[in-house]
Order: structure tokens, then C-alpha cells, then sequence
């Protein structure tokens, strides 16, 4: 199994969770690629506790999850980010009391070297971190254009740019595995338009694989080459965005029984049958 | 002036400061204040309030209070304003520095009539230099302090609060075992034990413990200072805020929470120390719930998560205290009613008061006012 889950940044095999009675995944296997991963399915399918096994909050009964041929479960939950593993979260968890930068800062956590007693007695090579890291991080926003809020309380942002902080600080942390948590409700056009373009950058340059869970299926379909459509624990359709768009189970899931076009009679319909 | 840093478009790595004067607003008032504290022993201002005129013994010991008591305050501070943990052992790590300095810098016992003066078992020690025994009290009680702090990997909120309580107490009870049970202790069980004062180029023990004490409050201060604007204060915060969120973040929360409560336990020692040179003299009885309590009220009327919160907070305390202390139970009503208002007017405590000041609409107003006549 190794050798072939090495090849692919994430991969899940078998997943499966259950919460008491509750089986929430029953057996998913993706293998995720570099670029543009879309997740998607009606509400309750489960999409956020594939993100919460990868995250460490939830155990998987059986299966398990990959990250660059690593087994995920071998790793403690505050060691995956080092392994590169980064996530946002549906509604953004940021201090709002601090700045924007301190907020960010947060992502590189794990990339100082220096401890916290250097940083008592101000010595040299801590506030050559600092800078260094402060640098980092002021030209990841300034790639999404928050540049000028870097200083300010990140409570007085707005919700759409809140969201957009919360994806510079997993950006920083150089992650090569990037799980976005509706990275785009609550967003108005023009950050969307931004948090793509930056979030393409980095798909382009450096290789990343993202994950995206979210609503807007016009988003996804436009951006994700690749979409998997999770409906009770299960993968019900994968592919690209015509192909799941016009999967007879898919609108079945999200319409219900008799939306679903006849094999004959639907515009696109009869070849994904 | 050093130069702004900035990355490579401009844009400034730290938050801008004004120039000149304003820009170091914060500094100058930290060194004006303790700057003050420092003189007033000799030029006691205070002469027409008797609590606090420093031209008495008397003044000059309650202020010593109040600066050991914001000292532990801010310590308090660090715990539970930053890292958002309930911890109640403070006052069993007070006494851990109050006792541990009195014991470990007393003479050593002697009863030959061959000594130059009798050492009764009562106030002997071990006879180390006091201030060597400041920093092995300090670094002693912070192990304590996350010692005690083990729950906090399991256990939140009031459960946690209970626990630590539970294990400060049990520190105190410790302290207050009798001699025959564990001599090596030398606490002299619950009778109390003299306290040998230290004295500073032979300024007399009153000053001696009055500039220990605001040494001491110094220390906390600046170590306060440089933590809570530096990565450790940020990434408290983040235990506090969104502990949800650390996991992904490579931050343990369990391991932080540990170093908030080693670094009160520091704070705690310490000002127990310069407590116990102030009273001269250390009983059980001085550290129990009701110190805890004093210390809540102390971070809570001055304002928790305050820079300057513990020591606005002590003053108050001490003040009332002294005050009123012919009539406890007039001390305590009226501390309690201080408390409720606190909580119901001003939530932050008495260190919010000039920021509510500056936003209210009256000032703005007024400010509205004044740059319009300008113009």
C-alpha cells in the first residue's frame, strides 16, 4: 500500500469513523493530487470529519490517512503541521484581540528555533527570528492584499477578510498539504477573486495540494478539475465538473428521488450512467 | 532613532509607533512610575494620607504590601488573564517563596553555649546568603507551579479551579505540619517563624523590604512586559482564544498552559519573598483561601489582562484594608461590594478607566469641539 500512497501528497484508505452508532465515514479512498482538490456533498456527509481525522480531533475506526506515504494516525495532532499539513476552519478561529500579524504569526509557530528564554532576555538571534518571521508573513498578506490591516485588531475586519487571514496563517506554515474549510462563505466577490488568485500562486509555484470543502458548487466546478462528492460517509461520484454535475446519484443527493434526468430524455446525463 | 523595519515592498513589520516622545508613551511611564516609587521614601508626598505616607514606618510597609501584591498579581495575571487558565494554587506558591527564603537564609541551629548566640530550633535555618535564596525559591516554586499544573492537560474551567485549589492547599497544610513530623522542613508547624531580615547598605529594615519589594515588582513587570508583546504572549492567547486550534498549528496547548502556570509560580515566590521580609514574620495561617481571594480581587478590581491592572488593584486593596481594619467584616462587605461594581460598571477593572474616558461621548465631543475651533 505504502508504495503507492507515497506517490500522492494525501491519500485516504478506507476511511471509515464512527461516533458511537453514528457511522459518519463508511470507506472513503481518495487519493488527492497537487492542485485544485474539490470536496463537496449535502450538509452532514461528513466532508468536515475527513478534515478533522486529517487534523488529529477525530480517530478513524478503521482505515487510515496517508501524507506523502506517512501514515497520519503515527503522528501526534501538534506534529502534523511540521509534516506539512495546514488547515482553515469553517468559521475562522483568530484571536480578535491581537493584530492581524500576530494572528499570522501563529502559522510559523513551529518553524522558530529559538526558545522562549532567548525571547525573555532580548538577545539577538531571537529578534533576528522575529523580523525574519514578521517579513514572511507581511508579504503573505500583502500576496492577498491585506497588507495595510497588518497592524490592525483583526476583530475590526470584516468576516470575508478574516477568512482570508486564517489561509495566509496556514499558508506560512509552508504546508504541501492545505485543507480549506468553506474557504469562501461569507466572502464578497472581489475576496474570492483575491483569495484565488493567491491561493493559484502557490498551487503553480510551489506544487501545494489544496483541499476545498464548500457550497458554492459554481465556485468548485469552476476552479477544481477534480471533485469528489461525499454523500453519507461515501464517495458517491468523482471526476471533473461535468461529470459530476451531470451524475444522475449526484443530483439525486442533492435534489432527491425524480430530479434526476431520465437516462434517455437528460442533456448531458446519459453518458455518466 | 532606529530605522523602521519593513519587508521588501514597504510595508512595516511592526506596529507603527508616532514619533518622538509619544512613540515611547508606555516606556516613559514605566520608568516615571518606578522611577517615583523609588524616591518616595524621601520625599514622602503622600504625608497627608496616613496609609501611604512613606515619612512613616507605617506608610512605607503598606506600600511594600502593595508591590508585593500587585507582584504576585501580575503573575496571576499571566495565568489566568493570558493563558486563560483557572488556577488557584497561588497563594500556596506565595508561601513556598515567603517560607522557603525565610528558612533557607535563617542561621543554622545552635544550642552550645560555646555560639556566639543561642539558635533555638524555632527560628533556625540553613543559613544561606538571602539573596541566593531568592532565585532557588523562584526556580523551586515555578517547578511547583506546573507541577500543579498537570491537571490542565485534562481538566478545564471550574474543574481545573478546583483541583489547583485543592493542591495549594495542600502545600499550605504541608508548611503547617508539625516539627516532630518532618524536622528537616524547619516551618516551625503552625506557630509561625521569624523572618531574618535582609538589609540593603545598612538602610534600615523597613527601606530594605520597601525596595525589595518594588525589585521584585520590577522583575515581574519587565518579564510581564517583554512576554505578553513578544511570540509567548501571542501564542497564550491562542490557548486562551482558539485552543481548538492549536492542534494544527503545532502549538500544545498542554505545554503552554504549563509554562503560564511555572512562570506564576515564579511571580508568586517571589513576591512571597518580599512579603515575608515585610512582615517579618510568616505564619500558615497568612496563606490561606483568603490570600487567594485578596490576590482575585487585587487582578480583578484592577483589571485583568491589564499591564498596570495588579498594582492599581493592590493599592485599592491595601488601602481599604488598612482602612478598615479595625472591622473585618466591614472590610469584607465592602471589598465585595468593590468587587460587584467593578464587574458590573467596569468589567476590565480600574485600569480600563482612562480608555472608557477617552472613548466616551462626552470626551468625544469635546474633542470634536476643540479641533473644529482649531480650524
Amino acid at each position: 500500500m505504502n508504495t503507492e500512497t507515497s506517490t500522492f501528497p494525501l491519500s485516504l484508505d478506507d476511511l471509515h469513523v464512527s461516533f458511537g452508532g453514528n457511522r459518519v465515514l463508511e470507506g472513503v479512498d481518495i487519493n488527492f493530487v497537487p492542485g485544485f482538490n474539490g470536496l463537496i456533498g449535502p450538509n452532514g456527509a461528513g466532508k468536515t470529519t475527513i478534515f478533522n481525522v486529517l487534523s488529529g480531533y477525530v480517530k478513524a475506526s478503521r482505515g487510515a490517512a496517508f501524507l506523502e506515504g506517512k501514515d497520519l494516525s503515527e503522528l501526534k495532532p501538534t506534529d502534523r503541521v511540521s509534516s506539512g499539513i495546514s488547515r482553515t476552519f469553517q468559521s475562522p478561529k483568530l484571536i480578535l484581540d491581537a493584530t492581524v500579524m500576530e494572528n499570522v504569526l501563529l502559522g510559523m509557530h513551529h518553524r522558530f528555533k529559538h526558545g522562549h528564554v532567548t525571547e525573555l532576555f532580548r538577545l539577538p538571534n531571537h529578534r533576528s527570528e522575529e523580523d525574519r518571521a514578521r517579513e514572511i508573513c507581511m508579504d503573505m498578506l500583502e500576496e492577498f492584499g491585506l497588507a495595510e490591516d497588518a497592524h490592525k485588531e483583526t476583530g475590526d475586519l470584516s468576516l470575508g477578510s478574516q477568512k482570508i487571514v486564517e489561509v495566509c496563517r496556514a499558508l506560512v506554515a509552508e504546508p504541501k498539504v492545505l485543507l480549506l474549510d468553506e474557504p469562501a462563505a461569507g466572502l464578497g466577490a472581489d475576496d474570492v477573486t483575491v483569495l484565488l488568485k493567491g491561493l493559484r500562486k502557490f498551487v503553480d509555484e510551489q506544487n501545494l495540494c489544496l483541499v476545498i470543502i464548500e457550497h458554492d458548487l459554481e465556485l468548485v466546478t469552476s476552479i477544481c478539475p477534480i471533485i469528489y462528492v461525499l454523500h453519507f460517509g461515501r464517495i458517491i461520484s468523482e471526476g471533473s465538473a461535468e461529470v459530476i454535475t451531470s451524475d444522475p446519484t449526484v443530483i439525486e443527493a442533492y435534489l432527491g428521488k425524480g430530479y434526476a434526468p431520465e437516462s434517455n430524455d437528460g442533456e448531458g446525463g446519459s453518458d455518466a450512467v | 532613532m532606529s530605522q523602521v523595519k519593513t519587508n521588501s515592498s514597504g510595508y512595516p513589520l511592526y506596529p507603527p509607533k508616532p514619533a518622538g516622545i509619544k512613540g515611547q508613551q508606555k516606556l516613559l511611564t514605566a520608568i516615571l512610575t518606578f522611577g517615583f516609587l523609588a524616591f518616595l521614601p524621601w520625599i514622602p508626598i503622600f504625608g497627608w494620607l496616613t496609609i501611604f505616607d512613606t515619612g512613616t514606618n507605617y506608610g512605607l510597609g503598606n506600600l511594600a504590601f502593595v508591590f508585593a501584591y500587585a507582584a504576585a498579581g501580575i503573575g496571576f495575571n499571566f495565568l489566568i488573564g493570558y493563558s486563560g487558565t483557572l488556577g488557584l494554587a497561588h497563594a500556596g506558591l506565595f508561601a513556598i517563596g515567603a517560607y522557603g527564603s525565610a528558612i533557607l537564609s535563617a542561621p543554622p541551629e545552635c544550642l552550645e553555649p560555646t555560639c556566639e548566640t543561642i539558635i533555638r530550633p524555632a527560628v533556625s535555618g540553613y543559613g544561606w546568603p538571602f539573596l541566593l535564596t531568592i532565585p532557588i525559591v523562584c526556580f523551586f516554586a515555578a517547578i511547583v507551579g506546573v507541577v500543579v499544573g498537570f491537571p490542565a492537560a485534562r481538566l478545564k474551567g471550574f474543574y481545573l479551579a478546583i483541583a489547583t485549589l485543592a493542591l495549594g492547599e495542600l502545600i499550605v497544610k504541608l508548611i503547617s505540619l508539625d516539627e516532630k513530623l518532618w524536622s528537616g522542613l524547619k516551618t516551625n508547624g503552625g506557630t509561625g517563624k521569624q523572618v531574618q531580615i535582609f538589609e540593603f547598605f545598612g538602610s534600615g529594615q523597613l527601606k530594605s523590604a520597601y525596595f525589595l519589594s518594588l525589585v521584585c515588582l520590577l522583575i515581574t513587570f519587565v518579564g510581564y512586559v517583554i512576554y505578553t508583546e513578544n511570540r509567548l504572549g501571542r501564542t497564550l492567547k491562542s490557548v486562551r482564544d482558539i485552543e481548538i486550534a492549536t492542534g494544527p498549528l503545532g502549538i500544545s496547548s498542554t505545554y503552554y498552559k504549563l509554562i503560564a502556570f511555572g512562570l506564576s509560580g515564579f511571580a508568586a515566590a517571589l513576591a512571597g519573598v518580599a512579603w515575608a521580609q515585610n512582615s517579618a514574620f510568616v505564619n500558615p495561617s497568612s496563606f490561606k483561601t483568603r490570600l487567594l481571594v485578596f490576590l482575585l480581587v487585587v487582578l480583578i478590581l484592577g483589571g485583568l489582562g491589564k499591564l498596570w491592572g495588579p498594582l492599581i488593584g493592590a493599592v485599592i486593596f491595601v488601602y481599604l484594608r488598612q482602612e478598615f481594619q479595625d472591622s473585618q467584616k466591614l472590610l469584607f462587605f465592602l471589598i465585595g461590594t468593590a468587587l460587584m461594581i467593578a464587574i458590573l460598571i467596569l468589567p476590565k477593572g480600574v485600569a480600563s478607566l482612562p480608555d472608557r474616558f477617552a472613548d466616551s461621548r462626552w470626551v468625544q465631543d469635546l474633542r470634536r469641539r476643540f479641533k473644529a475651533m482649531k480650524v
